[in-house]
């Protein structure tokens, strides 16, 4: 069996795929035009049917429609026209991997062998006949009066779905891709509840009653066949064929096989869009937030709505703003561009939340100069299916994280001058010199966790392994005994530390310090315990070396335990943290 | 027959359903500090509520420690962030301690060119982690900032983030030089090094009148810090009603702890 998808009034369809859901809705149910032709006598290219029912026809121009009053008008875009195709034939493709893009607004596709998937979709409906055995190219039978029965489910199943990504569909199934085509062309919307099915062997006579202007036709042809009195699909198959080959030729035969049902062709087949990239251009360079996040919202519709039909998830989403800088002294243009790309720790098909990272990285960013483009990309991958676990503790909303973080960026910034995150899981880094760490994303998949304690035990080195080796070590992976013990830590004293740390002098007593000079204040150092010596990357530019002193200080406040250090390549001293 | 009583209740709670409702807090639970001596004392840090730990920013008081313990226990079954005002958090003794760092959010407030200063940014943050939700301890580290410039914020942000706090089933701690959430907060330790003549060898005055502080030294390496803690606030045991029973609430309900801590090398 073969089904047609097939869009009415496609050019306002696609005009309105952009809108968001309500608002769709609202315009759906108003008389809508769109304009189509030269910019000083644009015509009506296309209407809805409110907008016919008020009397506006094709060819009328954009004068004689505002007479009318209360018809909106839109001029045709054949970029939305080629989206609105592209996501057409991918919403096909979840149902089938053999689609044809017959013209525009209307898909074919075979579904031979996809009648297990149908019934699985509609509902649920069809548990037990997705497991019965059942012969090719024959529907399951347990639960459906007939084949015609199981096909008007398959198509209500289909139509919901696309009514979800906005389209209003059509659908017609039929034993040969032609007859299915012109049988969702040709009838009107009352044929369809909610789809139309002909069954093999009745194509001539469900089709009869069709007018032969549905037929793919030549107007010359049409003038001939009209002034016979041939007018509809009935006269024309009922014609003689010898009768017909001697006075049209070929082409009057093979319309008379349309019209019968009888042509058996293969089918061109698609494949899917891989891409899934959105781009737009203002015509004039674009200034404000407000009119950037009103086409990035519509970019962002398109490409979830692609995604979904895909059954794909986004876990990268890329952004690139072309800039225009003018040079005034020579005159020329020249494009700078602006990119940050986001790495979700969840795939994620919802378009709201991909929306309000890029809304909070923008209003959190001052570009250069006026927008000119964008380009929106969108890495996509399978979504992720996961079970709750019972045994992992409470975390952030996985899919809510992003955006918190995002938000908390916005706050503090996104990285300190040295180019370590401001944001995320603290890490140790395999290195001896004090104070080394690194800032990991913060994720609350605990798949997240394994994949970091793994890449950290790769990079260390063994004998520096053993801190990261507890830090970074999952708690499910630790074993019975570890994790009875988990409760009984170590009670160390922790550093606190200045960053960047304080330039200090220090008055040496021999070789031990005995004044050090703390808040601008001399302080006597009543117990000290060094120098412990480090140094390390010798080989290179970024050579350090350190004598390390651990010194008891008289505060007012009391007893102060602080870290100092002399960097021996500068002749410094320094005050690394206290111990607190 | 209803009374007239009874009458004019149901015609108010119809108006205003929780007019009569008696507010009642939620059950709390508690994150042990991992300090045996804390903990024995007030069964660690109250979920739904508002901690505060105290301590000398100068001498060494231990409430940097006492907050890494505490993450340390947390991370363990929890997932923490960690609001650092002065980015003064070190990972490698919180790795020491037992901090379970992949699942520790670490925000380092102060380290970019931000017009906010950093004490807004990090009660900017903690209010975007309260909403956000999902952490069992949100921890709020202003010990780099001037204890003048906490002063000034206002008691109703303090009450603001305690009311917040009482929905979540999570521990906002606070860690700064003094308190000033008052009776904002459920508990208020106060943590310093052990006074001389407390049995604590910390630090003990020679004949001489000079502090002797070779205790937590052994030979010539720094081994050990022995520090008290002081409740000075909690709600799981009453105030004091009147100054008459004030020696029994000093001795019972302020009181004060000595532990001590080891050094990651000792």
């Amino acid at each position: 069996m073969f089904a047609c998808f097939y869009i009415p009034d496609f050019p306002v369809q696609a005009a309105l795929l952009p809108e968001p859901a309500e608002a769709r809705a609202t315009l759906r149910q108003s008389p809508l035009a769109i304009l189509d032709g030269p910019a000083n006598l644009p015509r009506v290219f296309a209407t809805n049917v409110p907008a016919r029912r008020a009397g506006i026809q094709i060819g009328m121009t954009k004068l004689q429609v505002e007479t009318y009053g209360g018809v909106r008008l839109r001029p045709r875009s054949l970029a939305d026209e080629d989206s609105a195709q592209t996501a057409l034939v991918n919403f096909a493709g979840k149902f089938s991997p053999r689609v044809e893009s017959t013209c525009p607004g209307a898909v074919i596709l075979d579904l031979a062998g996809t009648e297990k998937l149908l019934a699985l979709r509609q509902n649920g409906l069809c548990e037990n006949n997705s497991r019965a055995q059942t012969p090719r190219n024959q529907p399951p039978q347990t639960k459906f009066s007939s084949q015609e029965d199981f096909w008007q489910n398959a198509a209500r199943a289909i139509t919901t779905q696309a009514a979800e990504i906005g389209f209003d569909l059509r659908v017609a199934i039929a034993a040969n891709p032609d007859t299915a085509f012109l049988a969702a062309r040709g009838f009107s919307a009352q044929h369809f509840s909610p789809a139309i099915v002909i069954p093999a062997g009745e194509e001539a006579q469900r089709l009869a009653s069709l007018p032969v202007d549905a037929l793919p036709i030549s107007p010359e042809m049409l003038e001939i066949l009209k002034g016979w009195g041939i007018l509809t699909f009935r006269a024309l198959a009922a014609l003689p064929t010898v009768a017909i080959v001697e006075r049209l030729g070929h082409e009057g035969l093979y319309l008379q096989k349309f019209a019968r049902g009888n042509v058996n062709r293969p089918l061109l087949t698609t494949t899917p869009d891989a891409e899934f990239i959105a781009a737009f251009e203002f015509d004039d360079p674009v200034e404000t937030l407000e009119s950037l996040f009103f086409v990035l919202h519509r970019l962002l519709h398109e490409l979830c709505a692609k995604l979904l039909a895909a059954a794909l998830a986004a876990q990268e989403l890329r952004l690139t703003i072309g800039l225009e800088v003018r040079q005034i002294r020579s005159g020329n243009k020249e494009d700078e561009q602006y990119r940050h790309e986001w790495k979700l720790p969840v795939p994620t098909q919802d378009k709201n939340l991909l929306f309000g990272l890029l809304r909070l990285q923008l209003e959190n960013t001052t570009l250069s100069a006026p927008i000119r483009r964008l380009l929106l990309e969108v890495v996509p991958v399978r979504p992720r299916v996961a079970q709750g676990n019972l045994f992992a503790p409470p975390s952030p909303e996985a899919e809510k994280l992003e955006i918190t973080l995002e938000r908390i960026r916005g706050v503090v910034g996104s990285a300190d001058p040295n180019g370590i995150a401001c944001v995320g899981s603290p890490s140790l880094v395999d290195t001896h010199q004090p104070g080394s760490f690194t800032v990991h994303n913060f994720s609350s998949d605990q798949n997240e966790e394994r994949q970091c304690h793994r890449e950290e035990e790769r990079q260390c080195h063994p004998e520096r392994s053993r801190l990261i080796r507890e830090a970074n070590q999952p708690e499910e992976s630790k074993d019975l005994y570890s994790s009875r013990k988990s409760t009984e830590f170590t009670r160390v004293v922790a550093l606190r530390m200045f960053r960047p740390v304080l330039e200090t002098s220090v008055e040496l007593d021999g070789e031990k310090p005995h004044f050090v000079r703390l808040w601008h204040r001399h302080r006597r150092v009543l117990a000290a315990s060094g120098p412990w010596s480090t140094s390390g990357n010798w080989w290179s530019e970024s050579a350090w070396t350190r004598e390390e002193w651990d010194v008891a200080l008289k505060t007012p406040a009391g007893l102060g335990f602080y870290r100092i250090f002399r960097d021996p390549i500068r002749q410094q001293w320094f005050v690394e943290g206290v111990f607190d | 027959m209803l009374s007239q009583n009874a009458l004019l209740r149901s015609r108010i709670e119809q108006k205003l359903p929780s007019a009569f409702t008696v507010y009642r807090r939620p059950e709390r639970g508690c994150i042990p500090t991992g300090i045996a001596q804390i903990d024995e004392a007030v069964q660690g840090v109250p979920l739904h509520a508002l901690t505060e730990i105290s301590g000398s920013n100068l001498a060494s008081s231990g409430k940097t420690s006492l907050l890494t313990s505490l993450l340390a226990q947390a991370t363990h079954d929890r997932y923490c962030a960690l609001v650092d005002a002065g980015d003064s958090f070190d990972p490698t003794s919180g790795a020491a301690a037992g901090i379970h760092l992949p699942r520790l959010l670490w925000v380092r407030c102060g380290k970019t060119r931000v017009k906010l200063p950093p004490l807004e940014q990090a009660f900017k943050v903690a209010d975007i982690l309260l909403q956000s939700g999902g952490f069992g301890l949100l921890a709020v580290n202003l010990s780099e900032i001037s204890e003048r410039v906490v002063r000034k914020v206002p008691l109703s942000t303090w009450f603001r983030f305690s009311r917040v706090i009482e929905k979540y089933s999570a521990a906002l701690v606070f860690v700064a030089e003094e308190p000033h959430a008052t009776s904002c907060a459920g508990l208020v330790l106060r943590v310093g090094t052990a006074p001389p003549g407390e049995g604590l060898q910390a630090a003990r005055l020679s004949r001489a009148g000079m502090i002797d502080c070779t205790a937590p030294f052994t030979g010539n390496l720094l081994t050990h810090l022995n520090l008290n803690v002081e409740v000075v606030r909690s709600r799981e045991k009453k105030p004091a009603a009147s100054e008459k029973c004030f020696e029994k609430y000093s001795q019972n309900y302020a009181q004060r702890t000595g532990f001590s801590l080891h050094t990651q090398w000792a």
